[in-house]
């Protein structure tokens, strides 16, 4: 009887190391990196789920976000794949949006590129504080609709939004430039130090003590302007 | 230049030989299309001869077929490998795109990257020789300047360095992850510039295949589409299923029924979905007697006399003795008795379409669901079915079909939905009552207005019923417990599909009963 095997005596398997599997390899222990630092940043900063906005905590969040991605060598598909990680929540436990947009930023101000551009048309969530501390030489351009506290902080760089902005756009920046295609909400320009915020829809409503600029269409509305009510 | 029929007979064993014999019928050289090199149709491949002769003159026609069968064979083998594969990365690929025929276009490219990066990694091939000779598109360029990065080799295109980088960090070898991984090409991809119409050169080899649906087997298909239902709710697959209805129908043409389907112009992808999701579940019916049979039967001694037949003598009464006077014969009559055998009676589904039940389009509806599975199973008995779909019948808001064996009709029945309110006459139901006494098969929420009417006729009614209800309420309590004593009422809940094999049809409390003591 003859071996049926017999013709595979002579077949060599063979597995060659493609250039993809290091590629694919590296991208995911970048991506693992982030997602940890991450989940630290919420577990040390969010008690019982409930991350309260305040000014110190901000501050906190961020320096602990910057401190866990420093040292890491990651570009902007990085920063988009750690987006489409949070939109699925098969791999992160918990998504509070408060801190995601903080660690996000972090991500954004310290990547090696100078020019990044998140389309978040592909995300379900609604990111806030994209832009926070945005420094001078960055220009950062978010093509959708954001949430609140866009461009807090900012701090000489240039955050383009393609859609509209929720509440508190531009609060607290020191310098740069936001440009808003659509509208932005209430307290607009809040404590803003300097800079300037355009705005080519409705500002409605303008925020207190405005250092900076804030135009409407063409016309200049703060700091000559009031609170408009919608 | 060699016969290149000669030359695919002999390469072809050796191509076998190192897939380790896939199933596969040996393939042919065929004229076909210059700029199209493969065309596989129910697995068998066909190799285009003017794309081995144009190819021939940068490599050996062996070369060319080996590389050709390569691509071929790690489809059939890798991916997509199967009809629902196939669809569900298309799927992905449009959910990104929105556009059919460029999710098309993109979902073929990505099988062909997953595809030739499985079989360079695991095999000799010259397949990286081909497209370093192939002339496409732009696409096709960018594709390739792909192969270069991941594949480590050079394969002559300069340029697309941007776009090959953020496509190389894929993983397109995670079978795992093809569903995110494609969504990633496509998002890729869309960011392309669109190109000039004009710049497209139409003597150009674009493609190695085209990746149509008539490479599946029908089997395939059926099966393909069996495991869709079980992956999407209904408006997902219907969506999946309109976007190829003209290429499947043209498929399916000359057989029938071999996807639940008819002959007919339309592909029903709403009905079709429930059709092969009820083929998953096979429900057990109790059969019962149904005929009576009638035939002679020993009733009474008569005294034997000499020229008689002997066969029915009693040897008891007749002592042993064959002698007149005293042997006794038994006097047979005829009697009507329920014979042994038994049978499946014929059903009346009666089910719910009003505003608290899930409408079948659009999420999965578990009493439609239930209802297909129970009519499945007594036609698989060779019983008739007939439907009765209410919502609010008093206004002209029911459904009815007559018993029928015709599976599409019922199910185009029961998927009907009104979404009005709930009450039904008895008269519909009376109407389908015949003296063979049918199974009654209920299944609703019980949100029924007229819920003590129809208590009060299955409490009157001598059929078999199962009555399943969807979710619990307080209705629900009181059909239960106006049911308790009826002992030929079946009652199941059905809250998920997991609890519907549980339903036994016709399942009866005197059986249990008199099974037990």
């Amino acid at each position: 009887m003859k071996n049926p095997f017999q013709d595979f005596r002579y077949v060599r398997i063979q597995n060659k190391e493609l250039p993809l599997a290091s590629m694919v390899q590296a991208k995911l222990e970048v991506m693992d990196h982030i997602v940890a630092g991450y989940v630290q940043l919420v577990e040390e900063e969010v008690k019982d789920l409930v991350w309260l906005v305040e000014h110190s905590r901000i501050v906190r969040a961020y320096a602990k976000a910057t401190k866990s991605i420093q040292g890491l060598d990651y570009d902007q598909e990085d920063i988009e794949d750690f987006c489409a990680e949070l939109d699925n929540t098969d791999k992160i436990p918990y998504i509070v949006l408060g801190p995601a947009g903080i660690f996000l930023s972090a991500l954004i101000n310290n990547c090696n590129e100078d020019r990044i551009k998140l389309s978040l048309h592909d995300y379900q969530r609604t990111f806030h504080f994209l832009g926070y501390r945005l420094p001078e030489g960055k220009t950062l351009t978010l093509q959708g609709d954001v949430g609140d506290l866009i461009g807090a902080s900012l701090s000489g760089g240039r955050l383009v939004v393609e859609g509209s902005a929720g509440n508190w756009c531009g609060a607290g920046m020191l310098g740069g430039e936001i440009t808003v295609t659509g509208s932005t909400g209430q307290k607009t320009g809040e404590l803003m130090r300097g800079g300037k915020i355009k705005v080519s829809g409705r500002v409605w409503g303008v925020g207190n003590d405005i250092g900076g600029k804030i135009y409407e269409g063409e016309g200049l509305i703060a700091p000559l302007a009031r609170d408009r009510q919608p | 230049m060699p016969d290149l029929d000669e030359t695919l007979k002999e390469v072809w064993p050796k191509i076998r030989k190192k897939h380790l014999f896939p199933e596969l019928p040996s393939p042919r050289c065929a004229e076909g299309e210059q700029n199209v090199a493969l065309d596989i149709k129910g697995k068998k491949i066909s190799i285009s001869k003017s794309f081995v002769t144009e190819m021939s003159e940068f490599l050996e026609p062996r070369e060319v077929f080996e590389g050709l069968l390569d691509h071929a064979i790690s489809h059939y083998l890798y991916c997509p490998w199967d009809f629902s594969t196939h669809l569900s990365l298309y799927r992905e690929a449009k959910s990104v795109l929105e556009d059919r025929e460029f999710s098309e276009k993109v979902t073929d490219y990505f099988m062909d990257v997953v595809a030739n990066t499985s079989c360079v990694s695991h095999k000799e091939t010259p397949l990286p020789e081909i497209y370093r000779h192939l002339k496409g598109e732009r696409l096709d360029e960018v594709i390739v300047a792909l192969y270069q990065r991941i594949w480590g080799m050079d394969l002559g295109v300069e340029g697309h360095e941007e776009i090959s980088r953020k496509l190389s960090r894929i993983p397109y070898l995670d079978r795992r992850r093809w569903k995110e991984s494609i969504r990633r090409f496509a998002k890729v991809i869309r960011s392309l510039p669109e190109e000039e119409e004009e710049s497209k050169n139409p003597n150009t080899q674009s493609r190695i295949d085209n990746h149509k649906l008539q490479q599946y087997s029908l089997e395939e298909i059926a099966r393909g589409v069996r495991e869709l239902t079980l992956k999407y709710s209904p408006d997902e697959f219907v969506e999946i299923m309109d976007d190829f209805e003209d290429e499947l129908l043209e498929i399916m043409a000359p057989t029938e029924q071999n996807v639940g389907l008819g002959p007919g112009r339309s592909l029903n992808a709403d009905i079709l979905y429930y059709m092969e999701l009820a083929e998953n579940y096979l429900l057990p019916i109790r059969k019962t007697p149904m005929k009576k049979s009638g035939s002679l039967y020993p009733h009474r001694h008569v005294p034997w006399e000499v020229g008689e037949p002997f066969q029915d003598i009693d040897p008891w009464t007749s002592f042993g003795k064959i002698m007149p006077g005293i042997t006794q014969t038994w006097k047979r009559i005829e009697g009507e008795v329920f014979g042994q055998e038994e049978g499946t009676p014929d059903c009346m589904v009666l089910i719910d379409s009003s505003a608290s039940m899930a409408n079948p389009k659009t999420k999965l509806s578990y009493a439609v669901l239930g209802a297909a599975c129970a009519s499945d199973a007594y036609l698989r008995n060779d019983a008739k079915v007939a439907v009765y779909n209410f919502s609010d019948a008093s206004t002209g808001g029911r459904k009815i079909l007559d018993y029928s064996r015709d599976r599409k009709e019922i199910y185009r029945h029961l998927c009907h939905y009104f979404g009005g309110g709930t009450q039904f006459l008895t008269e519909d139901i009376q109407s389908l009552q015949t003296d063979k006494v049918p199974d009654i098969f209920l299944i609703t929420d019980m949100q029924i207005t007229n819920l003590e009417t129809l208590i009060q006729y299955l409490n009157d009614c001598k059929n078999r019923v199962t009555a399943v209800h969807i979710g619990d309420s307080t209705h629900v309590e009181t059909f239960r417990r106006s049911m308790a004593l009826r002992r030929n009422v079946g009652i199941y809940a059905v809250q998920n599909k997991e609890d519907i094999p549980a339903i036994v049809l016709g399942r009866i409390r005197e059986y249990l009963s008199n099974v037990t003591s």
